[in-house]
C-alpha cells in the first residue's frame, strides 16, 4: 500500500499506476493467461512479505462494525452491510484456525450509540451466531467512534499483560458523533497498549489516521470487495508483539484428553447448562478441566468454574507454523535443463509445463507454482524436506 | 455405493525393512504388499470413477509407485494372460518401484522410523492437484490410507500436525492401519480428519481387515458396523526433548511446549517472569484425567 512507503502521503498523491501496461496478450491473443499469472505473482509476493517476528499469540480482538446509514450504500454488492458480513464470516473462521487460543468479540455502532453484540469469546461457533444477529440488524443513524472505542477499552484493559489487545474498526461512514473529546480517548487507548486499526469503506479520515498512528495500528481504504477481503485478512496473522508486553510461562490445561468415560456414566456438561433441550446436557465422553473436573463437550473453552484456558494439544499445534515458517522457495528456470529426472514436481508429480519452477532452498527439490502456493499457504511443510532424513524435520 | 461420485484413494505403504515386524519373516513385506495390491484393485473395481495412487514410504525417502510421473511407454507392459490392463500396470509399477527403493536405500544407516509425514504431504499435494483437474468433470472425494508398522515418531510431530490440519481443511480423510505397534500421532490424525484407526496384530489376516474396514467410502461407512473408536492419545511432543508428554508448560509468546520450567524460551528467546502463575499450581497432583 502507498501508506507503507510514506506514511504522510495520501493515496491520491502517489504516482499514477498504469496497471494495463503489465498485461500482455499471449500467442492466441488472449489476456486470461496473463491476468492469472499476475494474480499468482501477487499471491507469491504476499507470502514473501510474511516474516517471522515475535508473535503475541494470545490475542484479544474486538471487531467494531459500523451499522450506520452509510452501510446501506450499494457500492459493494449487494450492500456494504451484507458484503461486510460475508467477508467477516470467512475471516472469523480463518482467525480461529490460525489463532487457536485467542478471543474475538464484536461491537456494533449505530444511532450514535455502541453496544457489545458479543463479548470476547474463543469459540468460532459463538462468533458465527453473533454475526447472524448483525445480518438481521437495520442500518440507521450515525456511528460513534468514541463510544465504541471506550466500550472496547473497558473490556480489553482487563486482559492479562502478556496477551495482545487489538481493535479493528470497519467504518463506512464519513462522520462520527462523539460525546466528548476523542483525542483524550486516543491517549487512553495508547496508554493501555490497545492497537487500533481501521478499514475504511469510503475515504480517508484525519481522525482515524491520528488514532492509528497513536496506537500503532494500520489504516486502509478499500478499493473493491477483493481488496477489502485482503485488508481484513491481514489481521489474521498476529501483529508483531511490542517489546513491552510481559511474558510468562503459563501452565495450561491443554493436555486434557478426550475421555470416552470408561465407566460409561453420562454426566452433565458445562457448556449446555443453559440449554433448554432436555437430553442435550448429558452425554458420555467430553473434555475435563484438569483443575476442577468440569466437563465440556468441545474445546477450546475457558473453564466456567475456574477460568482456566482449556485447549487440546492439537489446537496449539495449529499455530506452530507461525513459529517455524517454511522458507520461501526460489524461482528457477528449467529452460536449459536436460536431465529428465527433474521434469516433474516433487509434490504433485505433475510434469512441468511452465518454464519457471520453484526450488526449496533446503532439500533442493523442484515444485510447480500451484504446489508452491499450496505448500506455503496451507500445508506449511515441504514434502521434499519432510520425506528426506537429511533435512530434519519439523521442530 | 453411489455411482456419480468418484473416490480418490492414496495408499501409503511403509516398506521400511528395519521395522521389527519385517524382521520376523522373509515374506512379511511381500505379504503386506500383496494384500495392499489386492485391496487397491478392489477399490478400482468398485466404480469406474475411482482413482488410485500408491506411495511407498521408506526409511530414507518416499516416492510414488503409481502413477509414475514420467510415462515411459517404451516398456512393453501389455498383459499376456488377459489381465485387466490397468491392474497389470499397477502391479508392475509397484514391484519395480519397491525393488528400486530397496536397492537405493543406504546400507549403513537404516532408521527405525519411516518418513511418513513426508509421504503424507506428498499425497496431499497430489490430491490437491487431482481435485483441481477434476473439478469441472466430477465430484471427487479423497482419502489417504496409511499402512505402517513403524510406530510413533515424535521427531516429526510438527510435520504430522501440519499434514493433519491441511487434510482436515481439504476434507481429506486419513485412515490408518497399523501393524504391530500403536501410533499416537496417527490416532490423532484419524480423529482430527474423521478417519478410521485400526491396529492389526495378525498380519496374515491383513487383507481381510483392509477390505472390511477401509474399502467402503466415508458415506457407506455410516451404514456399516465399524470397529469401536479408539481412546485417542492427545499428547503433544515437547520442544526440548521431542518426547510425548502429558502435562507441561506453554510459552505465552509463542506457545512452545516444554516439559519443565525454564527461565528462557528456547524458541523465541523470551525471558519469563519468575515462577509460573501460582494459582494454577495445585493441578499438578490431580492426574486422574491424565493418561
Ligand atoms: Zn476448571
Ligand atoms: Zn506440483
Ligand atoms: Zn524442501
Ligand atoms: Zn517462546
Amino acid at each position: 500500500m502507498a501508506e507503507e512507503e510514506d506514511p504522510s502521503s495520501y493515496r491520491w498523491e502517489t504516482e499514477y499506476e498504469k496497471t494495463w501496461e503489465s498485461i500482455h496478450e499471449d500467442e492466441q491473443g488472449l489476456l486470461q493467461g496473463s491476468v492469472e499469472e499476475i494474480l499468482h505473482r501477487n499471491k507469491r509476493l504476499r507470502l514473501q512479505k510474511k516474516k517471522n517476528i515475535r508473535l503475541g499469540m494470545m490475542r484479544h480482538l474486538f471487531v467494531i462494525v459500523d451499522l450506520s446509514e452509510a452501510m446501506a450504500v450499494q457500492d459493494l454488492k449487494p450492500t456494504r452491510h451484507l458484503c461486510t458480513i460475508k467477508i467477516l464470516e470467512d475471516f472469523i473462521g480463518e482467525f480461529f484456525d490460525q489463532n487457536p487460543i485467542s478471543q474475538l468479540g464484536i461491537i456494533i455502532t449505530r444511532s450514535k450509540r455502541a453496544e457489545i453484540l458479543m463479548e470476547l469469546s474463543g469459540n468460532a461457533k459463538h462468533c458465527m451466531a453473533g454475526l447472524k444477529d448483525i445480518a438481521d440488524a437495520v442500518c440507521v443513524g450515525e456511528p460513534s467512534l468514541q463510544n465504541s472505542l471506550e466500550l472496547a477499552a473497558q473490556t480489553l484493559k482487563h486482559m492479562p499483560g502478556h496477551t495482545s489487545r487489538e481493535v479493528v474498526i470497519i467504518l463506512g461512514s464519513l462522520t462520527t458523533c462523539d460525546p466528548s473529546d476523542i483525542c483524550s480517548t486516543i491517549e487512553t487507548l495508547k496508554s493501555q497498549k490497545i492497537r487500533c486499526s481501521v478499514i475504511g469503506l469510503a475515504a480517508e479520515l484525519r481522525i482515524c489516521k491520528a488514532l492509528v498512528q497513536a496506537t500503532e495500528g494500520t489504516y486502509h481504504i478499500i478499493l473493491d470487495e477483493h481488496h477489502y477481503k485482503e485488508i481484513l485478512y491481514n489481521h489474521i496473522s498476529p501483529p508483531p508483539a511490542s517489546g513491552i508486553t510481559e511474558s510468562s510461562l503459563v501452565r495450561m490445561g491443554e493436555f486434557s484428553s478426550h475421555v470416552s468415560d470408561a465407566e460409561g456414566k453420562s454426566s452433565l456438561c458445562n457448556c449446555h447448562l443453559d440449554s433448554k433441550v432436555p437430553g442435550e446436557k448429558f452425554g458420555i465422553g467430553g473434555y475435563f478441566c484438569p483443575q476442577c473436573h468440569s466437563k465440556y463437550c468441545e474445546l477450546p473453552v475457558e473453564c466456567k468454574a475456574c477460568g482456566l484456558n482449556l485447549v487440546s494439544a492439537p489446537h496449539l499445534a495449529r499455530s506452530y507454523h507461525h513459529l517455524f515458517p517454511l522458507e520461501n522457495f526460489k524461482e528457477v528456470n528449467i529452460n536449459n535443463r536436460t536431465d529428465s529426472e527433474l521434469r516433474y514436481c516433487c509434490g504433485c508429480q505433475a510434469l512441468f509445463t511452465e518454464q519457471t519452477v520453484y526450488r526449496c532452498t533446503q532439500c533442493q527439490q523442484l515444485f510447480c507454482l500451484e504446489c508452491d502456493l499450496f505448500i506455503h499457504d496451507t500445508l506449511h511443510t515441504c514434502p521434499g524436506c519432510s520425506s528426506s532424513r537429511n533435512f530434519n524435520m519439523g521442530i | 455405493m453411489s455411482a456419480e461420485e468418484g473416490n480418490l484413494l492414496v495408499v501409503i505403504v511403509d516398506t521400511n525393512p528395519s521395522v521389527k515386524l519385517m524382521m520376523k519373516g522373509k515374506n512379511v513385506l511381500t505379504h503386506c504388499l500383496d494384500s495392499v495390491m489386492v485391496f487397491s484393485n478392489s477399490h478400482l473395481m468398485i466404480s469406474p470413477l475411482n482413482k488410485l495412487a500408491v506411495i511407498a514410504c521408506h526409511s530414507h525417502k518416499s516416492s510414488f509407485l503409481f502413477p509414475k510421473p514420467q510415462n515411459d511407454d517404451s516398456e512393453d507392459d501389455r498383459p499376456t494372460d488377459g489381465q485387466y490392463e490397468l491392474f497389470a500396470q499397477i502391479d508392475r509399477c509397484v514391484k519395480d518401484g519397491v525393488k528400486q527403493l530397496v536397492l537405493e536405500s543406504p546400507q549403513e544407516t537404516l532408521h527405525m522410523e519411516s518418513v511418513l509425514a513426508g509421504a503424507m504431504s506428498m499425497a496431499l499435494c497430489y490430491i490437491h492437484r487431482i481435485e483441481r483437474e477434476e473439478k469441472s468433470r466430477q465430484k471427487l472425494s479423497a482419502r489417504i490410507l496409511v499402512v505402517t508398522a513403524s510406530g510413533d515418531s515424535a521427531a516429526q510431530y510438527m510435520n504430522f500436525m501440519n499434514v493433519f490440519f491441511t487434510a482436515q481443511k481439504q476434507n481429506v480423510i486419513i485412515d490408518a492401519c497399523v501393524l504391530d505397534k500403536d501410533s499416537g500421532l496417527l490416532q490423532q490424525g484419524c480423529d482430527i480428519t474423521g478417519g478410521c484407526y485400526l491396529k492389526v496384530t495378525n498380519v496374515s489376516a491383513l487383507l481381510q481387515y483392509l477390505l472390511w474396514v477401509f474399502l467402503p467410502d466415508a458415506k457407506t461407512r455410516k451404514q456399516l458396523v465399524q470397529p469401536p473408536p479408539v481412546h485417542v492419545d492427545y499428547r503433544a511432543a515437547c520442544f526440548c526433548h521431542r518426547e510425548l508428554i502429558d502435562t507441561g508448560y506453554v510459552c505465552s509468546v509463542c506457545l512452545s511446549i516444554f516439559c519443565a520450567f525454564s527461565p528462557i524460551c528456547s524458541t523465541c528467546q523470551t525471558a519469563f517472569k519468575l515462577a509460573p502463575i501460582p494459582a494454577l499450581k495445585p493441578r499438578k497432583k490431580k492426574t486422574k484425567t491424565g493418561l
